[in-house]
């Protein structure tokens, strides 16, 4: 009978909330945040090492040492964003709740273009440590690209599907994966560390200042897990308390075995071997050189398949999050709606998967040429995260700013006093030294400036017109039209 | 003995009779039932992600259970849930409320010709904090 009633103009602005009881079970722990940031961390070692080695030749383990410092800063900045603000999106939501929604818009864009490029470095690097298999994985670059490219097209069907993925399999590979990389550590320092072999190498091989400090930008790519364990907030146990815990634990991880990795690697071979021969896969390249050979036999084989694992999952943690972020904008209506359509049979979000997978692709493409994409697609990577960077700090300096008194179950020390406000030195030091490495990067990597700004000036066109659009909709919608006869 | 039943429902026949079952045990003792009923979210998704067709089936499952009760003539109360797994949803929700029973209702199912009890009863089963009644229906009722 109500069904006879012609609506009202009215009617379409009181919408009670259908849905009375609606709890979220959060159920992650410390130890499943931090297997999950590890997972992307550890991931990023396997390939961050020799993309670093590429330009930072022999001062790579200092452009790793120096990101190191920023990545402390930047994980304490999280630590106290994500405390006080437990959702998904990360720096994207700190910037929403700081600066409103166009900052959010601008760092969840800048954080989809690091996803994406993680998607693809990622599925880049895991055809060199199967070459230990079959060895034109390694060697020719159309099977390795088509294969990048295949790893991609498979990952986004499966997830267009929609997979079961526990937590279980994510903390077992990262065990796993830690494991491996203190045996490499030890047996490497007992067997390979030389400190004299190691000075003349850094000294002889030292870069240009232009170059070391690219390479500390591109060092950044080590520390990609910051912003997926801010991601995982929402589903955790006492986020406030459980993240920034996993938070600093992960930064001694990641500290401690990046340091020796870096050390070691120069060591085993010269800088420029590793950023030519062993750029895509720098850890097979020090087993390689392990002088055992029995250890060598049970180690290359192990990391060959253990690398291609944790890139497998490191790639389909980049899908996962990026369509999760879309999502994320999309109920926050910063982007269009279609980002986060649900499937209606698989209940995944179809579209973003497959419009994100695709741009993926589309940026490995170039590898089929035998075209050096490897450099390019760390400084997009860096042109992304450090702008998200940014927005973080910049979001906890604010937050200290325009509400002091909000609830901070973590609070990062080292303040100082302006104008009766407590403001944190280490979110100050973040973001200048991001913002300086990331201007400096516009200016001198050509590929990265045009596609990077590109990317950015593209998402704000698009930004603009849908909220435009609303706007227009919504006034639309306050005006009473005459009824048609 | 059973002051406080928590029963996952799915929407399968074996609702209306488990959530009479309970309702049952739980005014011997003046207990309260708990009804929940689990949405599983896919990882591609945020938690929170707000899927409506699945809400309103959630939702008309937990309707159908309400008045079940009401015939009983039971103190009940029903949540939806959204959660990654619905097992450890479940064993979450029983502890967190600190039940002294869970009540499952299970289903006559095969897997390759095979009796199957899928993968939330054998993992309520391991790690509840409390006993645990399965209750299936009757194969030849069904």
């Amino acid at each position: 009978m109500l069904d006879n009633i012609p609506p009202k103009p009215g009617d379409k602005f009181f919408r009670p909330r259908r849905i009375k009881r609606f709890h979220l079970r959060r159920v992650l722990g410390i130890p499943a945040v931090f297997s999950a940031g590890y997972g992307n961390v550890g991931s990023s070692i396997y390939y961050a090492l020799g993309i670093v080695a590429v330009v930072a030749m022999g001062a790579t383990p200092i452009a790793l040492g120096v990101a190191g410092i920023l990545f402390v800063f930047t994980a304490l900045t999280y630590a106290e964003g994500t405390a006080t603000i437990p959702e998904a999106g990360g720096s994207a939501s700190f910037a929403r709740h700081a600066f409103g929604d166009t900052a959010g818009f601008i760092a969840g864009w800048a954080l989809m273009l690091s996803y994406i490029v993680t998607i693809s470095i990622s599925a880049y690097t895991i055809p060199p440590y199967l070459g230990y298999f079959w060895e034109p994985f390694k060697t020719s670059p159309v099977i390795g690209t088509f294969t990048s490219v295949g790893i991609v097209f498979f990952l986004m069907s499966v997830n267009v599907i929609g997979i079961r993925e526990t937590s279980f399999i994510n903390v077992t590979a990262t065990i796993v994966d830690i494991l491996t990389q203190i045996s490499l550590v030890v047996i490497g320092f007992i067997t390979l560390f030389n400190p004299s072999v190691l000075f003349h190498r850094i000294i002889d091989t030292w870069p240009t200042p232009e170059n070391l400090v690219i390479g500390i930008a591109l060092a950044t790519i080590a520390y990609t897990g910051i912003e997926t364990m801010s991601q995982m907030a929402e589903e955790t146990k006492k986020p406030e308390k459980s993240v920034p815990r996993a938070l600093l634990a992960m930064i001694v991880a990641v500290l401690v075995i990046f340091a020796g990795i870096s050390l070691i690697s120069l060591s085993a071979m010269t800088p420029e071997e590793l950023a030519t021969v062993w750029n895509r896969d720098p850890i097979a390249g020090i087993a390689f050189h392990l002088p055992i050979e029995t250890i060598k036999i049970v180690l290359r084989p192990l990391i060959a398949v253990l690398a291609g694992t944790i890139l497998l999952i490191a790639t389909n943690a980049g899908l996962i999050g990026i369509s999760r972020l879309a999502f994320s904008q999309g109920t926050h209506k910063l982007v269009p709606p279609a980002l986060s359509r649900v499937h209606r049979r698989f209940k995944t979000p179809y579209v973003s998967i497959i419009l994100f997978s695709v741009i993926a692709m589309v940026i490995l493409l170039p590898g089929f040429s035998g075209q050096s994409i490897f450099e390019d697609m760390g400084v997009l990577y860096a042109i992304g995260s450090l702008l998200a960077f940014m927005f973080a700090h910049a979001s906890v300096i604010m937050l200290r700013i325009k509400r002091p008194d909000m609830p901070r179950p973590f609070k990062v020390g080292w303040n100082i006093h302006i104008k009766g406000r407590e403001l944190p030195i280490t979110a100050f030091i973040g973001l200048i030294s991001s913002g300086g490495i990331w201007i400096l990067l516009l200016f001198t990597e050509p590929y990265s400036r045009w596609v990077g700004l590109g990317w950015m000036v593209g998402g704000l066109f698009i930004y603009l017109i849908y909220r435009w659009s609303r706007l227009k909709k919504s006034v639309d919608e306050w005006e009473i039209k005459p009824e048609k006869k | 003995m059973f002051k406080q039943i928590l029963v996952p429902v799915a929407g399968t026949p074996a609702d209306a009779e488990t959530i009479r079952m309970a309702c049952r045990l739980a005014k011997k003792d003046k207990g309260k039932v708990w009804a929940v009923s689990v949405v599983a979210i896919k990882r591609a998704l945020p938690l929170d992600a707000e899927i409506e067709s699945e809400i309103k089936k959630a939702e008309e499952i937990l309707n159908k259970v309400e008045t079940v009760a009401e015939e009983e003539a039971c103190e009940i109360e029903t949540d939806v849930l959204q959660a990654r797994e619905v097992g450890p949803a479940v064993v979450d929700e029983a502890v967190e409320r600190g039940v002294s029973l869970i009540l499952m209702g299970i289903s006559y199912k095969q897997h390759f010709g095979q009796f199957n009890l899928g993968s939330v009863v054998p993992y309520v089963l391991k790690n509840s904090p409390c006993p645990v009644i399965l209750y299936q229906q009757s194969i030849i009722s069904k």
